[in-house]
């Protein structure tokens, strides 16, 4: 036993060994699977064309998991894809008299193709009406089948009137043909083929979902907001998604006209989207294994008669009133939805979570444990990496004149603002001021009505949030913005620039180079971590922290991008004393290793201690600028706070302290 | 001429479809996907009671836009309600698009899926409309179409349920800070909702007989409706039905059938292209 989890151990800590296994264990699955149906006995046939139905629907499944799952796109629209897949390999095979292998990847290119497009038309939308386009595409894509006299309406295509057979021919690849499981005494060879393109499809797909690339969908599906602010180009990457899903699901088509060589519009209707999407939601969306088990489960439902009794038990109630399969599914899926919304297995990966504390909180220290390795890291951080170079005169970012408009509401006011390289930047004012406005001009939220932004002496005013970031800014928000149910490495590892500029390609094939900067990337954030006193806490979920390790899992996050300027809005917001003063050393470490900030806060003792200069905004416009004790001095700052009756008495209580600086 | 007036006529049915939409986005930022099937539980009902000789044709067509507008709630409160918990919880439209499941299959096995006559609430024959011969069944429900928008437009701005309405629009939060439950208004927009979708079953199976699938292929043309004028404005389904029933009759008289379809998918796609809050939607600019 000592053993077993010793190597269980080893394995966690080798990815590359993890994924090797992964990749055997599905394999000898597939080749288990695949014995009956390579035997070409007749018994076999009806169990081979269920095991070609799972392959179809479940490399479907799994593309669809990246927009349903990861990003949170509901698309109705699965099915579409997959009929485009079907149908247009079919065709070009047939009538276009293309090799069948160029005829299928032509297929999966046009229906890559297509869910860009349609992708690029409508990513702009969230919510229903993306559902509804999707919907919109499938009931259109079934009518085309069913009326459109080349693809041979409801006869089918083939079909004996216009080709003389109601079957595909079989492929041949490489001198080998790959016959469907039809007909008795024939090996259906072609499901094991099948099966080996469904594992090379499953492994690119894991290793997406556990790439940065994946983790810029989740970021998405969190927030738009907040990917976009971790050097997301969200736009580009949802449509790359919706690409993505719509080859997946093309394959699924590809797969089943081999196994069925022949298609019937009606197999192509909404009905096919739903299962789809059912085998994700009922597996798991977001889960490596969800579609996968999902599918496996939705696809013996419908077509085995497991669900036969529940039908008969009805039928005895009444004759008239009952529900069949596809009832019975829509049930399933309400069901799914209300008791297990994170499907089978999110829910026994929640359990294992459950049983499994003990394991968990033994690494992890209470509190004044965790504060005091943070001294000793920051001290061997700096000793390893010297201070950048901290002239305090280089101006890093310029905000000369920025005005914005909210309909008739002027939020920001002809506002100029410095920050030189190394130094920190306090943004105080009252309530609605306009620093967080300010804040989201900066990082390119909205644009400016008037006046210009630059970094280092480069505009970045009308710059997009992702381009803004990746040239080196980070950011906090008011509200932490975390994925509450994955990890806190998880959180931090979205904060590498990475998760923006990973091509999909290389997330995919996850070549040697991934493996290395996988890991540097854990190096790295186990150091943030350190840094920020959450040592110990890398495998709790994000949203189970307290409030104060939440907003220091976001400072984590926004330094992993290495940043020259970070922007911290109300860092100090619902910390306590304690928390404060820590927040306050991270900072003051933070700017002796050259790091420019930005901080927006009330809390005035944090303000004195760590910033440099010191602006005070009051409904949109700067009403004062200087050094910390000089601002907060000054009368008209007290008034905006405090009203006027504080400059009556101008030896005022929150006066004492600066007065004395 | 002929494609431009029919498809005008046709698409006050989309309309009223589309306007159930209009009332449950712009209340509770969620959509029926099972609406097509409450068209079908008008139609049965009024159905059902059609052999109660002492009630007149109006009684009858009430009786099912009520059950559809109860069933509407009904199916707010418990297929809504829990899995709309916040902004980013949208497993509402998969539970709606279940429920449509079950709705269909049950009717499928219950009422079988041959049209059955709904031998009320039909005006006979065609009438003559700018030199157009129109059918008066399809030109009375655009009426009522136009009658619904009306009363819609006026009631949000003139009675106590409207104004509430509006309001939880704009900020629902707000309106539970008053002491209105802001599901309270959601349960009125999809009984409201479920209501229209009822009426327009019943005066479209009046034409085309009672079906199961009555409404499956007429939501997804209002689903087109819906984006292209807009989720946010009553008017938005006039002007969305008009020109998209305009465009699918043009391409359907010129090309074929088939292509008609295309074509408005297109037009979808266009307005998504210029102004993804549709023609009369208002962008709505989150302040962060």
């Amino acid at each position: 036993m000592a053993r077993l989890t010793e190597l269980a151990a080893t394995v966690r800590k080798r990815p590359a060994l993890r994924d090797l296994l992964w990749v055997l264990a599905l394999g000898l699955i597939a080749f288990w699977a695949s014995r009956p149906a390579m035997s070409g006995e007749g018994i076999t046939l009806a169990d081979s064309q269920i095991l070609g139905s799972i392959c179809a629907i479940m490399v479907a499944a799994v593309g669809l998991n990246f927009l349903v799952g990861h990003a949170r796109l509901v698309s109705l629209g699965q099915g579409a894809f997959f009929a485009i897949g079907a149908y247009a390999s079919a065709w070009l095979t047939l009538d276009g008299g293309w090799h069948p292998l160029l005829a299928m990847v032509a297929a999966l290119v046009i229906a890559g193709v297509i869910g860009a497009l349609l992708a690029m038309a409508s990513m702009r939308l969230r919510g229903p009406s993306f559902a509804m386009i999707t919907l919109v595409v499938t009931i259109l894509v079934e009518r085309i089948l069913v009326e459109w006299a080349p693809l041979g309406r409801l006869s089918g295509y083939p079909n004996t009137l216009d080709h003389g057979s109601g079957l595909l021919e079989p492929i041949k690849v490489f001198g080998m043909e790959l016959d469907p499981p039809l007909f008795a005494g024939i090996p259906a060879d072609v499901i094991l083929a099948i099966l080996i393109v469904l594992v090379v499809a499953l492994y690119g797909y894991r290793n997406v979902s556990q790439s940065s690339w994946g983790r810029s969908l989740r970021a998405i599906g969190t927030s738009e907001h907040l990917a976009a602010h971790l050097g997301v180009n969200v736009y580009a990457r949802k449509v790359a998604a919706m690409a993505v899903a719509s080859v997946y699901g093309a394959v699924g088509g590809v797969f089943y006209v081999q196994v069925f060589a022949h298609l019937q519009p009606e197999s192509f209707n909404i009905y096919l989207s739903i299962t789809i999407i059912l085998a994700v939601m009922l597996g798991g969306a977001g889960t490596v294994l969800g579609p996968i088990v999902g599918s496996i489960v939705i696809v013996l439902l419908q077509q085995t008669d497991v669900l036969q009794p529940l039908v008969t038990a009805q039928k005895n109630i009444s004759e008239s009133w009952y529900l069949s399969t596809p009832g019975l599914i829509g049930l399933l899926l309400i069901l799914t939805l209300a008791v297990l919304p994170q499907g089978l297995v999110g829910g026994v990966q929640g359990l294992v979570h459950r049983f499994r504390p003990a394991a968990v909180n033994a690494d992890v220290e209470p509190d004044a444990g965790a504060a005091a390795p943070t001294a000793e890291a920051a001290e061997m951080t700096e000793q390893e990496e010297s201070p950048r170079e901290t002239s305090g005169e280089d101006v890093l970012l310029t905000v000369r004149g920025v005005r914005r408009m909210f309909g008739g509401l002027t939020a920001v006011d002809g506002v100029d603002l410095t920050v030189r390289a190394g130094q920190v930047h306090a943004l105080i004012g009252p309530n609605g001021a306009g620093k967080t406005t300010l804040a989201n001009l900066i990082t390119g939220v909205y644009a400016p009505n008037e006046g210009e932004i630059a970094l280092r002496g480069q505009r970045i005013d009308t710059a997009p949030t992702y381009r803004i970031i990746r040239s080196g800014i980070a950011r906090t928000f008011q509200t932490p913005l975390l994925f509450g149910h994955e990890t806190v490495e998880e959180n931090v590892l979205s904060g590498f620039a990475h998760t923006g500029t990973l091509p999909f390609w290389k997330a995919w094939l996850k070549l040697p180079s991934e493996y290395r900067r996988d890991r540097v990337m854990r190096e790295r954030t186990a150091e943030l971590m350190e840094l920020v006193g959450l040592k110990g806490f890398e495998h709790l979920e994000a949203g189970s922290l307290s409030y104060g390790k939440q907003r220091a899992l976001e400072i984590a996050r926004a330094l992993a991008s290495d940043p020259s300027l970070l922007i911290l809005d109300e860092p100090a917001a619902g910390l306590n004393t304690a928390e404060t003063a820590e927040l306050g050393q991270l900072m003051l470490r933070l700017r002796a290793r050259g790091l420019a900030m930005i901080i927006v806060e009330h809390h005035m003792e944090l303000v004195t201690m760590v910033s440099d200069e010191v602006t005070c905004m009051n409904t949109g416009s700067v009403l004062a600028h200087g050094k910390p004790a000089e601002v907060l001095a000054d009368p008209h700052v007290v008034e905006a706070y405090l009203g006027v009756s504080a400059v009556a008495e101008p030896a005022g209580a929150p006066l004492e302290r600066t007065d004395n600086a | 001429m002929d494609a431009i007036v029919s498809g005008l006529v046709l698409g006050g049915l989309y309309a009223l479809v589309a306007q159930g939409f209009v009332l449950t986005y712009v209340t509770s930022r969620t959509i029926n996907f099972a609406s097509g099937e409450f068209l079908a539980i008008g139609a049965f009902v009024a159905l059902g009671v059609g052999s109660w000789s002492w009630l007149p044709t109006p009684g009858k067509v009430a009786v099912g836009v009520v059950a559809a507008g109860i069933i509407g709630a009904i199916a707010y409160r418990l297929l809504v309600v829990p899995f709309a918990r916040s902004e980013h919880d949208s497993r509402w439209l998969l539970s709606t698009v279940g429920l449509s499941y079950v709705l269909l299959n049950l009717l499928t096995h219950a009422e079988g899926a041959n049209p059955q006559k709904l031998p009320f609430a039909r005006a006979e024959g065609t009438t003559s409309l700018l030199g157009v011969a129109v059918n008066k069944q399809q030109l009375w429900i655009a009426l009522v179409a136009v009658l619904v928008t009306v009363a819609l437009v006026l009631g949000s701005r003139f009675t106590s349920a409207g104004v509430l309405m509006r309001a939880t629009a704009e900020d629902p939060q707000a309106v539970s800070l008053m002491g209105v439950s802001p599901r309270r208004v959601g349960v009125m927009a999809y009984a409201l909702a479920s209501a229209i979708a009822g009426l327009a079953g019943i005066l479209w199976a009046a034409e085309v007989g009672a079906t199961p699938g009555l409404g499956v292929h007429i939501l997804v043309s209002a689903f087109a409706v819906g984006v292209i004028g807009g989720l946010t404005s009553f008017w938005g389904p006039l002007v969305g039905g008009a020109l998209f029933a305009v465009v699918v009759q043009v391409g359907s008289y010129q090309v074929g059938a088939l292509w008609g379809q295309v074509f408005g998918l297109l037009l979808v796609i266009v307005v998504l292209v210029i102004r993804p809050e549709g023609l009369l939607g208002r962008r709505m600019e989150a302040k962060l």
